[in-house]
């Protein structure tokens, strides 16, 4: 997996980590069961601060993508073959859902418009539509 | 050879070209030492600078190995020592004076103004890491073996034979701990070629590792010479008397054509494409001119790193803002001073 983080960018770099790893595991490129780099490791790697890797780690485990052991390090959780979300998960999720499309609605963006950039972000996923 | 020939007739010139080399070895996104986009690597500044710089450091070379052939045999010791500093130092200034250049226009012209400036890590680095080539450790261990074994026999006591096999056990431990953190090292990944960058990167890991590995072995066998020398295991005569350097001068003939081979993190190696690169085409490389101290020495305290590929030319640099990176300077430094001591000691 190439992990790709803008350093000196608004996001925090602990969510960018967060997101690309996120956004690896639905594109099918980390597959449940795959082992991830130690957080000295990663952190090394991208030159940032080893608690700002293990803030991500600890995110991901808490939305149930990853599992931390001592023993087998940082190990992903589920993927998109491993069955429906946890229970609860959907409803949080469409609170988020509903932030994110009021901001293209409050930014002129059209409902086919929305349709399509959801269709267009599903496809890069390689996720078959009416799934 | 004398330790002053040595270093006229072989390290002056050797090392000029070397140093001349350098822009030939390093990567078109970093040349000087400046990180530039990869859509300005042909600017002008670039290539008048580099030119410039062929020409001023060339003269250097050939003034200095001209001035270290006139002065050979009428100096002191040390005057072919000073004719090879002032070497180093003539072009380094060349390579700062280009630099500046470059700088300056970099800088007024807003290079990475509006560029999406990113960090990239392949994971599988770390899941499936290069192997350390263990089984090219193995001719310099046999030579320390040798040292040992012969000098055991012929050495007239044992001050010679450890003196030699401290200084053999320590170049060779010195350079393969060194090595094993190169291999622990973050690889070079660049933005705008991820995967191709990496590839490349694991094969100039291996390539620089097993020349490296050589050169450690001929050096501990020029040690051995002239243990061999100094034991009278062989009279040195005429041309004879060069022997003892000769594995030294192949080592770093390797090294050289290894390096200037593969270039900068193996940019110049020729890999495959695998298919398109995952990370956006945008991207470039983050600009981090400010963390490299003059263009060479890199210094970034919130970098946990303690070994970095190194800016300029091929091989690796200390992050000298990690403090361990200081504990292994202190090692390099002890070393011979230790060895000095011992055979003080030894010899008292």
């Amino acid at each position: 997996m190439l992990l790709s983080i803008e350093p000196d960018g608004p996001v925090p770099i602990y969510q960018q980590i967060r997101d690309r790893i996120v956004e690896a595991i639905a594109s099918g490129s980390q597959l449940a069961g795959s082992v991830l780099p130690s957080t000295r490791q990663l952190a090394v790697d991208l030159g940032v601060n080893f608690h700002t890797v293990n803030k991500s780690y600890d995110l991901l485990r808490q939305e149930g993508l990853l599992r931390l052991s001592r023993k087998s390090g940082a190990v992903v959780r589920r993927d998109a073959a491993s069955g429906p979300p946890d229970p609860g998960w959907a409803q949080e999720w469409a609170v988020r859902l509903r932030t994110m499309l009021a901001e293209a609605t409050a930014q002129g963006m059209t409902e086919p418009d929305v349709i399509a950039a959801c269709r267009a972000a599903l496809a890069s996923f390689s996720v078959p539509e009416g799934e | 050879m004398t330790a002053a020939i040595l270093i006229s007739d072989v390290l002056i010139p050797f090392i000029g070209t070397l140093l001349l080399l350098t822009p030939a070895i390093t990567r078109p996104t970093v040349q000087f030492g400046v990180r530039v986009p990869p859509e300005r690597t042909g600017a002008p500044v670039l290539r008048d600078q580099r030119r410039a710089y062929y020409r001023r450091a060339g003269a250097v070379v050939v003034c200095c190995t001209a001035a270290a052939v006139a002065l050979a045999g009428h100096g002191s010791w040390w005057l072919p020592k000073i004719v090879l500093l002032a070497e180093v130092a003539a072009e380094l200034g060349c390579f700062l004076r280009a630099r500046r250049k470059i700088v300056a226009v970099k800088n007024a012209e807003r290079w990475f103004a509006g560029l999406r400036q990113t960090v990239v890590a392949d994971t599988s680095w770390r899941t499936d890491p290069p192997r350390f080539p263990v089984r090219w450790l193995v001719p310099a261990l046999l030579v320390i073996a040798a040292t040992a074994a012969v000098g055991a026999v012929r050495a007239t006591g044992p001050r010679p034979v450890i003196g030699i096999v401290a200084g053999q056990a320590y170049v060779t431990a010195l350079w393969t701990g060194l090595l094993l953190l190169f291999f622990r090292a973050r690889p070079e990944v660049e933005a705008s070629d991820p995967a191709g960058s990496v590839r490349r990167y694991r094969r100039f890991l291996g390539a620089f590792a097993r020349a490296m590995l050589t050169l450690v072995a001929l050096v501990d066998l020029t040690l051995l010479l002239s243990g061999l020398r100094a034991w009278h295991v062989f009279r040195p005569g005429g041309i004879g008397g060069d022997l003892p350097a000769v594995p030294f001068i192949v080592g770093l003939l390797v090294l050289a054509a290894v390096t200037v081979r593969a270039g900068q993190g193996g940019h110049r190696l020729p890999v495959a494409t695998l298919g398109p690169a995952r990370a956006p085409a945008a991207a470039v490389d983050r600009d981090d001119d400010r963390f490299w101290k003059g263009g060479v020495i890199y210094l970034n305290r919130d970098d946990p790193a303690l070994m970095v590929g190194a800016r300029v030319g091929a091989g690796f640099a200390l992050n000298v803002g990690n403090p361990a990176a200081w504990l292994i300077i202190a090692v390099a430094v002890a070393g011979p001073a230790g060895l000095t001591l011992l055979l003080y000691g030894l010899a008292h």
